[in-house]
């Protein structure tokens, strides 16, 4: 995303929201993607995170298993804000690998000599299991080059690096139990015979070994199923390979059952954390999981005090940014709960509901600085007129929030008398079903955060890396859009069959109704470039990717293409469209629907014959022209039945 | 929608009499509001029409503050008048404002004719995938008043006004109700709630692809959905009315209850060939039919057979029975004899026969004989009521008319003459049959529909029994108030 950002004016707005939004922190800290495994290190003053990447298998999303092809790094100097510095290394990149083999697994990256190693378990190209390679870089951000040949006598996974304070550096990872060796400094090759370190530890299943030294003491840090899956255990020892001294739980195993845990340990601004993940962006499949940081406290005598995870994770929120209360410290009673705000988009993230008077939420440290607010804005949704009390310490005051049955920002004016660090508080008083999705003490509250605003992000997001579905009503949400072509027209009238399919039949861009598509990024000619977003509505506003990049939205044409994925072939299906103003689509190559005149967006208003989608890739174009209208389209699939076609994956790949 | 129309001073030497008479000229025409005998529509820009009969409208309605598309509705003994301040076209800002101010009167030379200030009830920004104009109201059946309003621009928007003020009731949030369409209207029937809105695209003449559709919610929130489910939100409608022959960009609708079963809808259509290409006020009969709206049609002229919904009987002279000459019965045919067309009974076979002064009806099993035979013609100049022109009813090939008689009595004249007696006013009812009203009946008061401007109870045409027609009181629940119209 980032390069895009730099590059066109709509995505400067888009930065803008995220930028604010980003100040927020909490769990899930990455909130555009899953992450898992992460080991977070020191370079630079900075943190850098190195985690997994789940995705849903591109080759076979019915398959419900851990699926990793690549790996991001993301920095953050405050814990909260992180910068995604994109792809630092994929499968097909490692010499040894299998370019198919989506088994790039916990990683670790230690820096020696302004050399930034990086290690990562991987399958071979040949044989069966794992084995951990090394790649470097002259920057923790990459980019990294993997060395040939995985580390000699290693057959494993989870490799973590110790440079302790003896000198010398230590190598561990899970397989036959955890082990651990001295190696060498550019981690080419191992300098002693591996030791087992589990030996005294209680018994069950242990991976993910993560060790650290803290005041002359070593501590293996890893995951343990004692009952059902897995908790976080530690030992100590004085030596770095042990024998280490088991000296209980870190972290309980997880209510929700998401069946693996894996972490880290890192000092940062004299403050001690824990990274750890959880499945919260997909309940319903524990291998998608996220990374989550919470606070880790010491015993004098070196033991640690277990970690219970929290929504509210670590850090201050500033009081004039969007503070999340879905992401808690704490919940009143029984009354009070989140659900996702769109359970087709788990990371548009969650709201907290009020069910009762007496629900309230508690979300701590915001800050206030040295101004008391002089305003409140709410984004809510209820059914019924409410009134909640918020309280901030020895401040408070009461709030009415008038019924709406959609989602509102109201903002109102707030004398609460409050400085500094404060505990924000908010229960119901009156009224029932109250859904907060934020509030923000923020006093340009009605322009920032109108409901009225059109910025792009409320219509379309950049496309997730994980293959996209159709949603529930069958409608194709990820496209990809090239810049419109100015082509003014005052009247649709204009739009014959005969004349539509004489202007999209010019050619415009190389690679038009190819079978290989652009990528997001491209550059179609000199001044336009392709986009590739996922739609928040059913249908796609062109409209406002228009308006959100120029001033000049009428009289265009648009291109989009899309790539729909099926496993097995799908007979008798037909495309359904729908589009202001008109449109020509094409499936595979060839002509399907032709849209003449003056559209409205209309739900299934045209249809093409009865096509097969065919097992693997089928790609997907289409063109709409306008004139006066607020351009759009709507596409899906619909079986014999009329029935919306919802068994196939959507990419732009 | 925005186009300010200014009413031109037209001279036409020949104009259908089935359109609206007058100097109808208008775009965006308010819901039509009765107010002491008159009839009112406001329209884009400031002013509106009047009609002392509903038929021949004439500018001269008075409404302050200009902008676009207004809307009036009665409530109590007041009116209250929304319009909206801008409004901007297709290229221009979509910044709107809506705006509601009462009068005690519509009619400008009323001493207390005076507007209230005019209060905002809604605003959209610039920004924002909504326009604040072409607003409408509901009184709904509890009591609550409901404001729609938006284009093509976004969303069309719902909100609650109190119907006291005028104002928007604190704290009301818009809903979001439809998409992709303007000029809406809602309305209440029978526990739905309807969204009638405008689809296509306004002001451009006989191009103009404007065309009204309607979608239906049991909570007037919404969804709004068509008659194969789909939201408004999504696109859906079913539609109402588009062009016509000589008639373009079908918009605005408004609804108008006339009394129970006999309801009227306005529009307007934006380019009348037969005027010039002038945007026109028009007024339809409104149906019902399983629960959807449909626009009727103004009986156009043309003979008819004139069939009584009680027992399908044909309106006829009574008039001796002539057998028809011609052929033979079937079983004195021989198989292989060659196939001949026979004639059917014409006038001139029977007419000579007929009594020459005044003739009674009567009714009888449709026999295709010419004294059952009828053309209804709308007759020039004679004035009409809400959306109708007065018709005179002869039978086909003579100028023997139907005319109502002394003692509420029915009877035919030897040549219509043009007596208001020989003038039917014909409405469409919601279910698609037809009320049939002489314009005065001698010797009684002048003749108004109840509902009508003057609130006089009617008589109309009615099956006295299966053979008798007479005049009586109209009953929507009855069969012998109603006829078809069947061209033959």
């Amino acid at each position: 995303m980032s390069a895009l950002m730099k590059k066109s004016i709509f995505f400067i707005l888009l930065a803008a929201f995220l930028a604010s939004a980003g100040l927020s922190a909490q769990n899930p800290v990455i909130r555009d993607q899953y992450t898992a495994d992460p080991t977070a290190r020191v370079f630079g003053g900075k943190v850098w995170l190195f985690a997994s990447h789940d995705i849903i298998s591109p080759v076979a999303p019915e398959r419900k298993w851990f699926c990793m092809a690549d790996y991001h790094v993301f920095s953050s100097e405050d814990l909260m804000d992180w910068t995604d510095h994109g792809v630092i290394l994929s499968q097909e990149n490692v010499p040894w690998g299998k370019p198919d083999g989506y088994s790039m697994w916990a990683p670790d990256c230690v820096e020696k000599d302004g050399k930034y190693y990086f290690v990562f378990p991987n399958a071979p190209r040949e044989g069966r299991g794992f084995a951990i390679g090394v790649a470097v870089a002259d920057a923790p951000e990459g980019p990294y080059r993997a060395y040939e040949k995985p580390i000699p006598g290693i057959w494993g996974i989870d490799p973590c690096v110790l440079q302790a304070s003896d000198g010398n550096t230590y190598l561990y990872w899970s397989g036959m139990g955890l082990q651990g060796a001295r190696v060498k400094e550019d981690l080419t090759a191992l300098e002693s015979a591996p030791v087992r370190l589990d030996e005294n530890l209680p018994q069950g299943f242990k991976e993910g070994p993560f060790i650290f030294e803290r005041e002359g003491r070593f501590y293996l840090t890893y995951p343990w199923v004692q009952d059902k899956t897995e908790t976080l255990a530690y030992a100590m020892s004085d030596n770095p390979l042990g024998p280490f001294e088991f000296k209980g739980i870190l972290m309980a195993q997880s209510p929700n059952e998401c069946w693996t845990n894996h972490h880290s340990l890192v000092q940062y601004k004299g403050e001690w954390y824990l990274f750890y993940h959880h499945n919260d962006y997909s309940p319903a499949f524990d291998k998608n999981r996220s990374v989550r940081i919470d606070k880790v406290v010491f015993n004098p005598d070196g033991t640690i005090l277990p970690v219970t995870p929290t929504f509210r994770g670590v850090g201050i929120t500033p009081a004039r940014s969007l503070i999340q209360v879905d992401r808690y410290s704490a919940l009143g009673h029984l009354d009070a709960y989140i659900e996702f705000l769109d359970e087709q988009r788990p990371f548009d993230g969650w709201y907290v509901c009020l069910s009762r008077p007496g629900a309230w939420v508690r979300y701590d440290r915001v800050d206030f600085g040295e101004e008391a607010p002089e305003t409140l804005t709410f984004r809510y949704r209820a059914s019924r007129d409410c009134s909640v009390y918020v309280s901030l310490g020895e401040a408070g005051g009461l709030f009415d929030l008038p019924a709406s049955t959609s989602w509102k920002s109201v903002c109102l004016p707030a004398s609460l008398s409050t400085t500094g660090l404060q505990d924000l508080r908010i229960t119901l008083e009156e009224g029932a079903d109250l859904q907060l999705d934020w509030v923000s003490f923020g006093d340009d509250g009605p322009v920032v955060f109108s409901d009225s605003s059109t910025a792009l992000e409320k219509y379309m997001v950049p496309a997730g890396d994980s293959p996209a579905r159709p949603d529930e009503d069958g409608f194709v949400r990820r496209w990809l859009l090239l810049e419109p072509i100015s082509k003014p027209h005052r009247t649709n009238n204009d739009f014959t069959e005969t004349y539509l399919r004489e202007l999209m039949g010019q050619n415009y861009f190389p690679g038009q109704l190819s079978d290989v598509l652009p990528k997001d990024g491209a550059r179609a000619n000199k001044t336009l470039r392709w986009h590739a977003f996922d739609s928040k509505l059913f249908n796609v506003k062109l409209f406002r990717f228009a308006s959100n990049l120029s001033e000049d939205r009428y009289g265009k044409l648009y291109w989009m293409a899309t790539v729909v994925n099926c496993e097995t072939d799908i007979p008798d299906v037909r495309l359904a469209t729908g589009s202001n103003g008109a449109s020509m689509w094409w499936v595979n190559g060839k002509e399907v629907v032709l849209m003449d005149g003056d559209r409205r967006m209309v739900v299934d208003d045209c249809a093409s014959e009865r096509l097969t989608l065919k097992k693997g890739r089928n790609v997907i174009w289409g063109a709409v022209i306008n004139g006066p209208g607020l351009s759009d389209f709507c596409v899906r699939f619909l079986d014999a039945e009329g029935k919306p076609v919802t068994h196939y994956t959507i990419t732009t790949k | 929608m925005k186009k300010i129309l200014l009413a031109g001073f037209l001279t036409l030497a020949f104009l259908p009499a089935i359109a609206q008479v007058g100097a109808p000229y208008i775009h965006d025409p308010s819901t039509i509001a009765e107010c002491d005998g008159k009839y009112y529509t406001f329209g884009t820009g400031g002013g509106g029409l009047i009609s002392a009969d509903g038929w021949v409208w004439e500018n001269g309605a008075v409404r302050p503050g200009r902008g676009a598309a207004p809307d009036v509705i009665k409530i109590g003994d007041r009116y209250l008048v929304g319009y909206s301040s801008t409004g901007g076209g297709f290229n221009g800002p979509h910044a709107g404002t809506i705006l509601t101010m009462w009068n005690k009167t519509l009619d400008p030379n009323a001493p207390d004719f005076a507007y209230s200030e005019p209060v905002e009830v809604a605003r959209t920004l610039e920004d924002e995938d909504c326009d604040a104009i072409d607003v409408s109201f509901l009184l709904g059946p509890d009591g609550r008043l409901f404001c729609t309003y938006g284009t093509y621009f976004g969303f069309i928007r719902l909100i609650e006004l109190d119907p006291v003020t005028g104002a928007r009731l604190t704290g009301n949030q818009p809903v979001d109700i439809a998409i992709d369409c303007e000029a809406t209207a809602l309305i209440y029937r029978d526990g739905w709630y309807y969204l009638l809105a405008t689809h296509g695209t306004c002001c451009d003449g006989v191009n103009s692809t404007y065309n009204i559709v309607v979608g239906r919610s049991r909570n007037v929130t919404g969804p709004y959905l068509d008659n194969i489910g789909r939201d408004m939100l999504r696109g859906g409608g079913k539609m109402v009315i588009a062009a016509q022959e000589r008639l373009f960009g079908a918009g605005h609708f408004g609804r108008f209850v006339v009394e129970e079963g006999v309801e009227k809808m306005s529009l307007h259509f934006e380019a009348d060939l037969d005027r010039s290409g002038f945007s026109v006020l028009a007024i339809r009969p409104l149906l019902w039919r399983d629960g959807w709206p449909e626009a009727g049609e103004l009986v156009a002229d043309g003979n008819y057979k004139i069939l009584s919904r009680r027992r399908g009987y044909s309106l006829e002279l009574a008039v001796d029975f002539v057998r028809a000459q011609g052929g033979k019965p079937f079983w004195q045919i021989k198989q292989g004899e060659p196939l001949m067309v026979l004639e059917g009974q014409k006038l001139a076979d029977v007419a000579d026969g007929w009594p020459k002064g005044t003739i009674p009806v009567r009714m009888a099993d449709y026999m295709a004989r010419p004294h059952q035979k009828w053309t209804i013609e709308a007759v020039p100049d004679a004035g009409g009521y809400l959306g109708g022109p007065y018709y005179k009813i002869v039978i086909e090939g003579t100028g023997r008319a139907l005319a109502a008689a002394e003692g509420a009595r029915l009877e035919t004249v030897p040549a219509f003459t043009g007596a208001s007696r020989e003038l039917w006013r014909i409405d469409q009812l919601t279910d698609g049959t037809y009320r049939i009203m002489p314009k005065e009946i001698p010797g009684q008061p002048p003749v108004k529909a109840k509902g009508d401007a003057g609130n006089d109870e009617a008589l109309c045409l009615v099956s006295v029994a299966d053979s008798t027609p007479g005049l009586g009181r109209f009953d929507f629940s009855s069969d012998n108030c109603k006829w078809d119209l069947k061209l033959h």
